[in-house]
């Protein structure tokens, strides 16, 4: 597949992941609507970051940057949740 | 005694790879920043569930999907530019990074007609304008608006931003040359790619809890 293909493709896959996340709305599924689109962010947040950001291409740098990135917001959601409940 | 100043990584590759590498611990510390936000947001729409979900239905759906395409497709725009600048087809890779900044600023501009909209409906409890919200506890309706007006805020800044860093490379584009024309660009790509990744998340949260 070529670069332009790929990107296109993903782009088009963003779109209908959108379309998706609007359509649940209309089914009025209460809090698992809420579950279900943050679900749909979280894989459209994927394809930007694996297509878009080029983190599917084995640079160990750019990827240890975004894997330190990601737990320390994992840290911060975490402490917090653990203040929440106690 | 005089020291010459260093200059790191003149070689091209390097330079650009330092470049990108810092882009990404720059971006990732800007997460941290959305983190603490949304972690707010989160905390706030627990306490205040339903409160909420009819606040969050005053909100423009129309208008926030939209946007959301016009910005999934300037960053689908961005990857075209930097892919382009990789192979060094300059023309094209301007021209896809000229396309971002006029989705950018479309983007801006349906979020300014939205921001009029709710202000004239007396849904912006921001620099003391009346707050007119008719439903089930206004105290909690106004959090909401005030968290949707700071996390789209803080956003549609980041985006002037970028927009400004991304006039400035189109404008000066023929006097950036060589390898760090592919590192701006490259550069610039990312930041729109992680503007557009929280918006990925802010949408759902404040359009979608309807």
């Amino acid at each position: 597949m070529k670069p332009q293909a790929k990107l296109a493709a993903a782009w088009i896959g963003l779109l209908l992941l959108l379309a998706a996340s609007v359509g649940v709305v209309f089914l009025r599924l209460g809090p698992l609507g809420t579950v279900a689109n943050l679900g749909i962010a979280a894989g459209k947040a994927a394809l930007i970051g694996l297509v878009f950001m080029e983190l599917a291409r084995p640079n160990p740098r750019h990827r240890l940057a975004a894997i330190a990135g990601a737990l320390w917001l994992a840290i911060l959601v975490g402490m917090a949740a653990w203040l929440a409940s106690a | 005694m005089t020291v010459a100043a260093f200059e790191p990584y003149r070689a091209p590759g390097p330079a650009r790879a330092a470049a990108v590498l810092g882009m990404w611990v720059f971006v990732m510390s800007e997460a941290m920043l959305f983190g603490g936000l949304f972690l707010v947001y989160v905390h706030a729409r627990l306490e205040h569930g339903d409160a909420f979900v009819d606040a969050s239905r005053h909100l423009k759906l129309w208008i926030g999907a939209g946007n959301t395409a016009v910005l999934l497709t300037s960053s689908f725009a961005a990857a075209l530019a930097n892919h382009y600048a990789a192979i060094a087809r300059w023309t094209l890779a301007r021209r896809w990074l000229a396309v971002t900044f006029a989705l950018g600023l479309c983007f801006l501009a349906a979020k300014g007609v939205e921001y009029a909209l709710e202000y004239r409906e007396g849904l912006a409890p921001v620099f003391g304008a009346p707050f007119g919200y008719e439903g089930a506890p206004a105290e909690a309706a106004e959090l909401f608006f005030n968290l949707y007006f700071a996390m789209s805020a803080l956003h549609a800044a980041h985006m002037a931003a970028g927009l400004v860093v991304m006039a400035w490379a189109v404008a000066r584009w023929r006097r950036i040359v060589g390898a760090r024309r592919h590192a701006v660009v490259h550069g610039l790509g990312l930041y729109w790619h992680f503007v557009d990744i929280v918006w990925v998340f802010l949408f759902p949260l404040l359009y979608l809890v309807r």
